[in-house]
């Protein structure tokens, strides 16, 4: 197994509040975009973003705001020059990067919209999860406010959607996963058993990362929906709040942030926590147990998302600063 | 149109009638003696008026076109228009959206709405009755009753049927019996007797034509309860003493046809009052008949006196004289007038040996009236008295017996010996005292508090070392006790790590699948609230491992009782608050909670991607989706009792449940645990018996008490 990113290469700050969303670019990864509490969205470019704390806006490249609410989720498309993003105020944004401008938005949820993603060929839809309990499907290429179809089966809150080829999978409160297929005209419901609040379909799409509210994230194998590995680790918090949890170095790491703003790292095949960091010591911990940091509430490591091509990860936490993971040099 | 001639009060067939010549209705004309009656009432005689006396009247006699003088203005408005109102134009409707052939019903313009009262009387006078289909003189053939005279026959409709037609291309001819030849000797037909029927020899010949027996009608049964009908039953009628016989040479056919023939009831002079509702009630006299009902004699002379038939004999020549026809002689006369023919059959041949005809005489008058059986005396019934009371109460219904009732629920559920439905009551969780004191309050019985002593029940005989116990032992259903223990038998079973207590497990989940009997066992020392916990314990692990019952299963569910409240507390008493039961869990969710995934926590459901998002995904869409598939199916899941998407989704179910059965390798192996219950669910089906078919049948006095009561007479 190749070595891990322990060391922290940059900090992106100028956050005013928890960082939800972490979101690196397509193609060459060089940009990393962030939904903040604090209704705004920027983006960073991570080679001029630097460690030093002197100077909290480094490397920002631009900020978008139009949000009246919370900043929940972000999804890019392949070309870079479009993304989603949706929040607390029930509309789903999408964004035009070059002007930051929205270039549309849709109404319809009837609540907080947790979770978007890209989907169809040419990412020609929009798949957004909601409090509403509801999936909806926008299109793109139309200029159609209503969406192209609504899955209303879940019997709580959906609080990730991901897209994988032609089945768009949602995770719900009520502790579901539904694979809808839609070549088969199927729909696959998983029951974890507790609230899931981060889903990750690996490269091969043949095995889903779920992260629920009982500090665990599993692997489970979406062909027959049973579990092929379980992540826990004794401090590991995972009972309340929305953390996100990703899989990095070409799917060989499960990696989770936690209710108490440490982030996990595992190995995949094995299931042994590989690392532990702290994400606002931006550090590394070894040892049984971190040290408890007077962060309270909002010492969380809410998102993390794994740069696809290099081997550097970024972690986002409650106490609104991102920090970018690398190599040591 | 206004008349020529003064014609009052004559509705007469034609109102314009032409004038008479004047030779004829003159005194002169063709009578010889007396004056003739004048055709008309008022005098118009057709005499010569001059045409200034001339009148014109209407056909009641009102003088219409008078004067300019004396009246003009009615003149027009009666001579003319024919209402107050004037002429009333028709409002135009346009026909060019709402044509008149489109419509269904449209009114139909018929000749008659142009025609004024008297056209109309005209086109009724040259209305004339006229029968429909081809009749050919006096007899028909689908008038039984038109028999009276002797030349029934005769003269025959001549259209035929289809059964006709097929009868003579099988050789039959018209006043020919039905059946093969019979030889016998020729019947000379001249009427002189049958002297010479030795000389002839015998020929074949057909057999006499025989009439259809035809039963009166079921009259005069309609009335109400403790009605008696004035009018004569129809078997009165017909008593042999009131046959009538003409002599005309058809006495048996003339008696039976007056026989069959319904009469008219004779009409009981009633007094003032007797209108439709109240008139003498029998069914066959019509209450809307036209015509004062009058009684009187249809002849003039006395009425005769009815001569018997002297013998057969004589009426068969007297039938031959009518072409051979009509054989049919009324049992009645031929059991009272001959012995030699005794009860013919209708077809005129003997009944078949050891069977005997029925007569209404000894037959079917009888039949019904059979004395209720005595009861001996002293006899007393061993049937409860209590309930010859009851039943002699007169008649509750059912709102009202059950308001009388004291039994609840669960006092008919004890007299019917029902299992205890699993439940649980807050008494279960209140303790002693809280519960004396409701029951203080409330006055009521109420059942036990939290670790009280119950009070003995006398039904649980077996279990009487320890019937407070059982309180303690949860309630577990028979067959989730035997799919756990079968599940257990093929792999998987709780407690792996300690085979003590996965021996109490099985232990007790063999007493409530019934297969061992008393307590469950205890680790000794403990106390019966962490007995009553670890047993609680098996019965959930029990639940969580029997099978998943499927989509309907969770679709009802079963209304809850307290078992002790049920068991011990009698059946009065009714537990003074419920305590709502927590749901039922999902099994997969509690499969997902042990960490069984797989097939378990997986269900699949039909979903019908809309195809425009199939397109923007670059799919093919499945075939089952519609067009429009936003708005239809997505919402109708829960609107049905049972949608299609739902039975789509038991199929899956079952498909589920089947596939990890038929590989057991890939599947869970809990799953195994299904088999003995599917097989038990289908019933054997044996095609070759048919156990509805064979059974016997049930006897005669069963369907005649079911069904044989037309009690006819």
């Amino acid at each position: 197994m190749s070595r891990f990113p322990t060391r922290p290469i940059a900090r992106l700050g100028g956050h005013g509040g928890i960082v939800h969303a972490i979101t690196y670019s397509s193609g060459s990864s060089d940009f990393i975009l962030t939904g903040c509490a604090d209704r705004t969205i920027r983006l960073y470019n991570i080679s001029r973003a630097s460690l030093d704390s002197g100077n909290p806006t480094s490397g920002l490249v631009k900020k978008f705001s139009a949000h009246g609410y919370e900043v929940l989720s972000l999804a890019v498309n392949q070309g870079n020059d479009r993304f989603v993003s949706t929040g607390g105020d029930k509309t789903v944004f999408f964004w035009d990067v070059a002007t930051a401008q929205t270039l549309r938005t849709w109404r319809g949820h009837g609540g907080r919209i947790n979770a978007c993603a890209f989907g169809g060929e040419d990412e020609s839809v929009v798949v957004t999860g909601s409090w509403d309990g509801t999936v909806k499907i926008w299109d793109v290429k139309s200029n159609s406010p209503k969406p192209i179809m609504t899955l209303d089966d879940a019997k709580d809150s959906i609080s990730d959607v991901c897209v994988f080829d032609a089945e768009i999978i949602s995770g719900s409160v009520d502790g579901r996963v539904r694979s809808y297929d839609l070549r088969m005209g199927m729909c696959n419901v998983d029951v974890i058993g507790h609230p899931v609040t981060s889903l990750t379909v690996t490269k091969k799409g043949s095995e889903i990362l779920t992260s629920s509210l009982d500090s665990t994230v599993r692997l489970m194998d979406r062909e027959n929906g049973q579990l092929l590995k379980a992540y826990r680790d004794e401090g590991f918090v995972n009972n309340e709040l929305r953390v996100k949890s990703t899989l990095g170095q070409n799917d060989s790491v499960v990696l989770s942030g936690s209710d108490d703003g440490m982030v996990y790292a595992w190995d995949l095949l094995e299931g042994d926590v590989l690392h532990k960091f702290k994400h606002s010591d931006m550090r590394e911990v070894k040892g049984k147990k971190p040290s408890m940091t007077a962060g309270g509430q909002k010492d969380v490591a809410s998102s993390v998302a794994f740069c696809k091509i290099r081997k550097e990860w970024a972690s986002g936490g409650g106490d609104g600063n991102v920090v970018v993971w690398g190599i040591e040099p | 149109m206004a008349f020529k001639r003064p014609r009052p009060s004559s509705p007469s067939v034609s109102q314009k009638r032409s004038r008479a010549p004047q030779g004829q209705t003159q005194h002169g004309g063709y009578v010889k003696c007396g004056t003739p009656m004048s055709m008309e009432q008022d005098g118009d005689d057709g005499a010569f008026v001059p045409v200034w006396k001339q009148t014109v009247t209407d056909d009641r006699g009102r003088r219409r076109l008078h004067g300019a003088f004396t009246g003009g203005f009615s003149a027009g408005y009666f001579n003319t228009v024919g209402s107050k109102e004037g002429w009333t134009p028709k409002t135009f409707v346009s026909s060019r959206s709402n044509r008149n052939k489109d419509q269904t019903n449209a009114p139909m313009q018929r000749a008659e709405d142009f025609m004024d009262e008297e056209d109309l009387a005209e086109a009724a006078a040259a209305r004339q009755l006229e029968t429909v289909g081809a009749f050919a003189g006096i007899g028909g053939a689908d008038q039984p009753a038109a028999v009276h005279d002797g030349l029934f026959g005769l003269m025959i409709t001549e259209d035929e049927t289809m059964g006709v037609k097929l009868l003579q291309k099988m050789g039959w001819r018209r006043g020919q019996g039905i059946g093969p030849k019979v030889r016998r000797h020729a019947r000379i037909e001249d009427g002189e007797g049958s002297g010479s029927t030795d000389a002839v020899p015998e020929q074949l010949f057909a057999p006499e034509d025989a009439r259809v027996r035809v039963f009166a009608p079921p009259t005069s049964k309609r009335g109400g309860l403790g009605y008696r009908s004035d009018a004569p039953s129809l078997v009165q009628d017909v008593q042999p003493d009131a046959i009538r016989k003409v002599p005309l040479g058809l006495p048996s056919l003339e008696g039976i046809s007056d026989a069959l023939r319904p009469k008219k009831p004779k009409v009981r002079k009633s007094g003032i009052g007797t209108g439709i509702l109240n008139d003498n009630g029998s069914d066959d006299e019509d209450p809307y008949e036209l015509g004062p009902k009058i009684t009187f004699n249809r002849t003039i002379a006395k009425e005769k006196k009815m001569k018997k038939p002297t013998s057969i004999k004589a009426s068969k020549f007297a039938k031959a004289a009518a072409g051979q026809r009509h054989v049919f002689v009324p049992q009645r006369d031929a059991t009272q007038t001959s012995s030699s023919i005794d009860r013919l059959c209708r077809d005129g041949s003997l009944p078949l040996k050891g069977f005997s005809l029925l007569t209404i005489a000894d037959g079917l008058g009888a039949r019904h009236k059979l004395p209720p059986p005595r009861i001996p005396e002293g006899w007393t019934s061993s049937k409860n008295p209590l309930g010859l009371a009851a039943s002699r109460q007169p008649l509750q219904s059912i709102a009202n017996a059950t308001r009388a009732s004291t039994l609840d629920a669960k006092g008919r559920a004890s007299l019917l010996s029902e299992k205890a439905l699993p439940g649980k009551s807050i008494f279960d969780y209140i303790s002693k005292e809280d519960r004396d004191r409701l029951a203080a309050l409330t006055g009521k019985n109420l059942p036990p508090g939290l670790g009280q002593q119950l009070p003995e029940d006398t039904k649980n005989q077996s279990f009487s070392q320890g019937n407070d116990l059982w309180g303690f032992v949860p309630a577990l259903d028979k067959h989730v006790a035997t799919a756990a223990l079968a599940k257990g038998t093929t792999g998987w079973m709780p407690y792996g790590d300690d085979p003590k207590k996965r021996a109490r497990y099985i232990g007790f989940l063999e007493i409530r699948a019934g297969l061992k009997d008393g307590l469950p066992e205890r680790v000794p020392g403990i106390t019966n609230v962490e007995w009553g916990q670890e047993l609680r314990e098996f019965a959930q692990a029990a639940h969580v491992f029997k099978p998943i019952q499927g989509l309907m299963a969770s679709r009802f569910t079963s209304s809850t009782s307290h078992p002790q409240s049920h068991a011990r507390g009698g059946p009065s008493h009714t537990p003074l608050l419920g305590v709502p039961e927590p749901k039922p869990e999902d099994p997969a969710e509690t499969a997902a909670k042990l960490g069984m995934y797989g097939a378990m926590t997986r269900t699949v459901i039909p979903f019908h991607p809309a195809r425009l998002l199939c397109k923007r995904f670059n799919v093919k869409p499945p075939p089952d989706v519609p067009f429009d598939s936003e708005s239809a199916p997505r919402s109708s899941r829960t609107e049905e009792p049972v949608s299609k998407a739902a039975m789509n989704q038991m199929f899956h179910q079952a498909m589920i449940v089947g596939s990890s059965m038929s590989h057991p390798s890939s599947a869970e192996p809990h799953s195994a645990a299904f088999i003995p219950d599917r097989a038990a669910e289908q019933a054997p089906v044996d095609s070759e018996t048919n156990e509805a078919l064979l059974e016997n049948r049930a006897s005669d006095d069963v369907f005649r008490a079911l069904f044989g009561d037309e009690d006819d007479d």
